[in-house]
């Protein structure tokens, strides 16, 4: 059993960005922290991010920008999903973010006078997004982890990298139920061990992996986030997955293709005749169908992303028109010069050669839309603190008061279980129902650095009860129960190919078909009913999986199967929330239900976990939305401030 | 950094440093000044013969005597060569057992080099040795010697060249093929390590200029490697007997200016000839 | 480079003539169950659709759906390590055919283009294996901690911006910043061997990418401020001189960072460390 010193040690689950500042700052705080990650966390998932991050500056500042318009418009973009508070104090926070990692340095790109060069992003009219060329994610990340290795150095902090978070270790009832610590398996050597900790940080990022390919990391299964789910911590918003309409599908993952190829004239089409195998050079011009162009005469190939997805979706799913009958249509620039592809885009279109093994300035790509983000997650909450509006920061805001969150306030992006946060990707908080083009570093970055204080704070508040006097059956019992469930799919190992009925990753393989099948870009109850009997059936399958890897050893078999079964769990939460959710909100798009309906969705879904049913409870909260009207989210329409090509340049280069 | 630093770890760096720096100085620069030298056999013939012979012969005599006339030569010697390519070698030796060459896997043009750098330096070593022994220590007990004369430079150098008096085809072949590639290997030695030097030291920081610096030394190397050369082919194909001649005229043979260490093989060879 | 370029664009352009051409790829893997235990080998026949973007670690999954070898037997599936599969986090770095790379940019359709034709791997040689394809590179991060490869910040609090800084010189940064721990440049290094002792780190060769990180963070006007450790342990045991300059961290490195020219630059500064401490003592 470790750590029972007496010291005050918290534990962070996740070495992306939100774990890392999250470190750093408790470190900071005085507290000793244990980072757990399932890869080095310099390889964390927050690398892929390419775009920038956003915030207001002195140049956008001055023209006309502020703070309070990088709430609305991440409000706007999130179709007012998002609870205000917290998105109030991330975008007040975000000038003073960049300036800290500028210290950390970051090597943003600098202008001829040696100042930060801005970019023009996602659905904003001022430049206000912070690059480090084409990834922004990996500098930002690097900066960080140099820091915390700085502190681990220093004593400070210790890694736990390979290592896999199983379980939280919960104690007591109802209002006295916290969390206290976890219980973790070394993936190497295949060890068990209990960690209390005074406070646990889940900053595990998304759950990409439920849809089979999706441009997310490998680790990305949200397993840790499920876990906790399944453990009672309320899971909110599931059903808002961003859907990113240009990647490149492969064989393994879905890579990004910028949205800027069709801001530099890309066109998307597929063979009018379906299933023609012909060369696409070979197929003359009236035989190609410019779907986009026909169906939108005005906007053609630059309407804004989520309708791109789903009329690519519809093209290949519903009409069967994609190219050679698989999912995927062309992205053409082949009718532009060389010289100018190569002076406009030739970072993207390296890309693009190096994993399609393709010149795109030759032959059409072949792209398709891919899962990206999850704007749900667990479900955190905050203290509020009203203010005077701040006269240069709320500029022409229009309100008497603003809210925003308690710096300090222990229950700073805390769950419904005491002692248990989560940062990132994994909380449900910031984005909404749509998350604005590099607006998820900050939010990353921010979660960290801010909940970070409060956490102290948590930890400060119970030094009486400190996770060192808790009784040490707490963490036998969890001990035991995972020994008992590693034993059982130990024991079902079968060499060779086994049962396809039984096999983990053919049921991985069907669910995510089934998952991007009916609960990404387009849904209707018709779709959602199906692969909620899908998931249910799968899961039955999964209790009599069958393993191929009997090994005790680095069995990453068993680690794959076992986040399998928790992933079922996610699933469910993100389709029963689509299930339920009777509107059309973001990324939510129910042909069913084509109206967004804030009479009877302007609300959070809440899961919660029956442990008896093994199945999800769901109900809604109140939106926290005492500063911006919610409003037609109307991009790309005439009479809108917002023209749809800037927004879609915004978001091509996202995270 | 660690509490037990052993001498080597304490000065690592120095050591490096002065590992570098031995092989240009002093051991490169007297390369180059003996290669010119031995050239001198074929070059010398540039000025046209004053003394006998076709004039290279007197030449590199002449060389020689400056050479033998320089005084405390044995201190110079072993301090300024001896001691230093023994420093170079030990340390050298040593280095090159910390790597492993891969150029099976990575055939990369520097890769090459990095391994030849290594290979050439065994060679080089056992050659140095191999050559200062026979002709400067006069250790005769070896196959296909013949002892170096510093009054008879050149016709004693030739002799030594073609495996000695007895050595016949085979003797020549062999001393001529060890003194090929060992002149070779030790030219490349150098000329590869002037280049890597500019990179320890920092002179050559940006891609571009190593390759420009890797340019003149390639050219370096390759007029050192016709000087040595062309000193072989000078000695191995140079009239003995005219060669004796030109030493006599040079020093008088009535003097008998022979030195103390001349030695029986020769006169025995001579008197062979006669 | 560009031949297996040409070769793939005339293959996919067959295959999207005559459909889904199907072919078989034979994988040649170098298995171990864990540290310490021998090597050996085993073949798995993968089969390929020319043109759906295969590549190394799309077969390893298929291998490890169906851990059957070529000639039947029934094994345990491989294991492997990566992560992004966009050739950014360096996790999946492996000897693919003799060469060090990131295996999720090795295409098949490029570097097995016909059936029938083979592809080696095996875990790097530098790092002690964990299992099969999976080794430990923890040294490295060791090593990122030796060079104090970050900026010793006063703190998380706001004070201000960071200093002003060149574009130029932001460049340069950048693209020693891109260096993701792969491990490419020490694989090929003829002067990085494999130190299974972590006691024995410290005084072992730090390698291309570490010599990369002191030459990013002595450009940064705060970072500067602990140069001069850094360049002290490039100049102990395992430092920037235990370079050969065999040069095959440049050739081999995913992101085409500069490391020859870095530690060109790290040479030059301890050259002046030396000559200062000399004359200052200091």
């Amino acid at each position: 059993m470790a750590n029972r010193s007496g010291e005050q040690r918290v534990i962070v689950i996740g070495g992306g960005l939100a774990g890392l500042s999250a470190t750093a700052r408790l470190v900071e705080q005085g507290l000793k922290v244990d980072l757990f990650s399932l890869v080095p966390v310099k390889r964390s998932h927050s690398v892929c991010a390419q775009g920038g991050i956003n915030a207001c500056n002195e140049i956008a500042r001055q023209q006309g920008f502020s703070e309070w318009m990088h709430m609305d418009e991440t409000l706007y973009g999130g179709d007012f999903l998002a609870d205000q508070p917290p998105v109030y104090e991330m975008t007040h926070w975000a000038p003073k973010i960049i300036d800290l990692l500028d210290r950390m340095g970051v090597p943003f790109n600098r202008t001829s006078e040696g100042y930060r060069d801005l970019r023009l992003f996602g659905g904003s009219l001022f430049r206000r997004t912070h690059f480090s060329g084409a990834t922004t994610g990996q500098q930002l990340l690097y900066a960080l982890d140099e820091q915390v290795r700085r502190a681990e150095v220093d004593g400070n902090v210790t890694k736990y990298e390979f290592w896999e978070m199983l379980w939280p270790a919960l104690e007591g009832e109802g209002d006295g139920r916290r969390c206290v610590g976890i219980v973790a398996q070394d993936m190497r050597t295949m060890q068990i061990r209990a960690f209390p900790a005074e406070a646990v940080v889940i900053a595990t990022g998304g759950c990409g992996l439920i849809f089979g390919r999706s441009t997310n990391s490998v680790m990305c299964n949200g397993a840790a986030a499920a876990r906790c789910y399944k453990a009672g911590a309320w899971y909110a918003n599931g059903e808002f997955i961003q859907v990113h309409p240009t990647a490149i599908p492969g064989a393994d993952k879905c890579r990004l293709m910028s949205e800027s190829a069709r801001g530099e004239g890309g066109r998307l089409w597929v063979p009018r005749q379906p299933g023609d195998t012909r060369d696409p050079r070979q197929i003359p011009e009236g035989e190609r169908l410019y779907f986009l162009e026909e169906k939108y005469p005005k906007y053609g190939n630059l309407v804004p992303r989520d309708i791109a997805s789903r009329e690519i979706f519809d093209i290949c799913v519903n009409q069967n028109m994609g190219i050679g009958g698989e999912r995927m249509v062309y992205l053409d620039l082949t009718h532009k010069s060389r010289e100018e592809l190569d002076r406009k885009l030739k970072g993207i279109l390296e890309i693009y050669e190096k994993f399609a093994g393709q010149d795109p300035r030759e032959v059409p790509m072949k792209i398709f839309p891919a899962v990206h983000y999850s704007m749900g997650g667990l479900w955190t909450t905050y203290t509020r603190e009203v203010r005077e509006p701040d006269p240069i920061m709320d500029r022409d805001c229009g309100v008497d008061e603003v809210v925003g969150m308690k710096l300090g306030a222990p229950n700073t992006m805390m769950t419904n279980i005491a002692g248990l946060f989560a940062l990132g990707e994994v909380s449900f908080a910031y984005h909404g129902a749509t998350r604005l083009g590099a607006n998820a570093l900050l939010s990353c970055i921010f979660d960290g650095l801010f909940a970070g204080i409060g956490i102290k704070n948590y930890v400060a508040e119970n030094t009486d009860r400190p996770a060192h006097s808790v009784n040490n059956t707490v963490f036998d019992d969890l001990i035991k129960r995972e020994e008992q469930k590693m034993q059982r799919l130990i024991k079902t190992a079968q060499k060779g190919a086994g049962n396809p009925e039984t096999n983990p990753y053919q049921i991985g393989r069907e669910m995510g078909r089934e998952m991007e099948g009916a609960a990404t870009v387009v849904k209707f109850a018709g779709g959602l009913n199906p692969a909620l009997e899908k998931i249910r059936e799968l899961r039955e399958r999964w209790s009599r999986v069958q393993l191929t890897d009997s090994g005790m050893w680095t069995n990453q078999n068993l680690s794959y199967t076992r986040a399998l079964g928790d992933m079922l769990a996610l699933a469910e939460v993100i389709v029963l929330g689509g299930v339920k959710r009777e509107e059309s909100r973001g990324s939510h798009y129910r042909t069913d239900f084509l109206k967004r309906d804030d009479a009877r969705f302007l609300k959070t879904t809440v899961a919660e976990y029956e442990p008896e049913t093994c199945s999800a409870n769901i109900f809604y909260r109140e939106v926290d939305a005492p500063m911006v009207k919610p409003r037609e989210r109307s991009y790309g329409k005439s009479g809108d401030a917002k023209p749809a090509p800037e927004k879609e340049k915004q978001t091509a280069g996202a995270t | 950094m660690t509490e037990h630093q052993t001498p080597l770890s304490k000065h690592h760096f120095l050591l490096r440093r002065l590992h570098s720096l031995s092989g240009i100085v002093p051991i490169g620069a007297f390369l180059i000044t003996h290669l010119i030298t031995n050239s001198s056999i074929v070059w010398g013939k540039l000025g046209g013969a004053q003394h006998g012979g076709d004039g290279g012969m007197a030449t590199f005599q002449h060389e020689v005597n400056f050479i033998h006339s320089m005084p405390f030569l044995l201190l110079i010697e072993v301090f300024g060569l001896w001691l230093p390519i023994a420093f170079h070698s030990v340390l050298g030796v040593y280095y090159a057992t910390t790597g492993r060459g891969n150029v099976g896997s990575y055939r990369f043009q520097a890769n090459w080099r990095y391994s030849l750098q290594r290979l050439t330096g065994y060679f080089g070593l056992i050659f140095i040795f191999y050559h200062v022994a026979t002709l400067r220590w006069g250790w005769d007990f070896l196959p296909f010697t013949n002892v170096f004369i510093a009054e008879e430079a050149a016709s004693t150098t030739a002799l030594a060249l073609r495996g000695g008096l007895e050595g016949g085809l085979i003797g020549g072949v062999v001393v001529g093929g060890v003194y090929l590639i060992g002149i070779t290997a030790l030219v490349y030695h150098f000329a590869n390590g002037l280049w890597t030097a500019a990179i320890t030291w920092g002179l050559t920081t940006s891609a571009a200029a190593q390759k420009r610096w890797g340019y003149v030394c390639a050219g370096l190397g390759a007029a050192l490697m016709l000087a040595g050369w062309s000193a072989y082919v000078g000695f191995v194909t140079l009239d003995i007997d005219e060669a004796r001649a030109v030493e006599a005229a040079l020093h008088g043979p009535a003097e008998g200016a022979r030195s103390a260490n001349s030695d029986l093989s020769a006169d025995a060879g001579r008197l062979e000839r006669e | 480079m560009t031949t297996t370029q040409d070769q793939s664009s005339t293959n996919s352009g067959a295959a999207s003539s005559e459909a889904a051409e199907k072919r078989t790829v034979r994988f040649r893997i170098q298995r171990c169950l864990g540290p310490n235990k021998p090597a050996h080998w085993e073949a798995f026949d993968v089969p390929i659709l020319a043109g759906e973007g295969a590549n190394v670690i799309s077969c390893l999954q298929y291998i490890a759906r169906r851990p059957i070898t070529a000639d039947g037997k029934e094994t345990d599936p491989v294991v492997w390590d990566s992560g992004c599969l966009e050739e950014v986090c360096g996790a999946c770095t492996m000897i693919v055919n003799g060469q060090v790379r990131q295996s999720c940019s090795c295409l098949i359709d490029n570097e097995a283009p016909n059936d029938g034709d083979v592809i080696s791997l095996q875990p790097m040689s530098k790092f002690p294996v964990v299992r099969d394809l999976w080794v430990d590179r923890q040294r490295m991060f060791h090593n990122l901690k030796r060079a104090h490869a970050w900026t010793p910040i006063d703190g998380l609090h706001d004070r201000g911006a960071g200093p002003q800084e060149t574009a130029k010189n932001q460049e340069t940064r950048y693209i020693f910043s891109t260096c993701m721990t792969c491990g490419c440049c020490l694989e090929a290094c003829p002067q990085f061997l494999l130190v299974d002792e972590p006691a024995k780190w410290d005084e072992s060769f730090v390698g291309a990418n570490t010599i990369g990180q002191v030459r990013l963070f002595n450009l940064h006007p705060t970072a500067k401020e602990e140069a001069g450790e850094r360049l002290e342990v490039l100049m102990g045991p395992g430092g920037v001189s235990d370079c050969g300059n065999a040069q095959n961290c440049v050739k081999v490195c995913p992101k085409e960072i500069p490391l020859t020219e870095g530690i060109a630059a790290m040479g030059r500064a301890t050259t002046v460390k030396a000559v200062k401490q000399f004359f200052t003592g200091e």
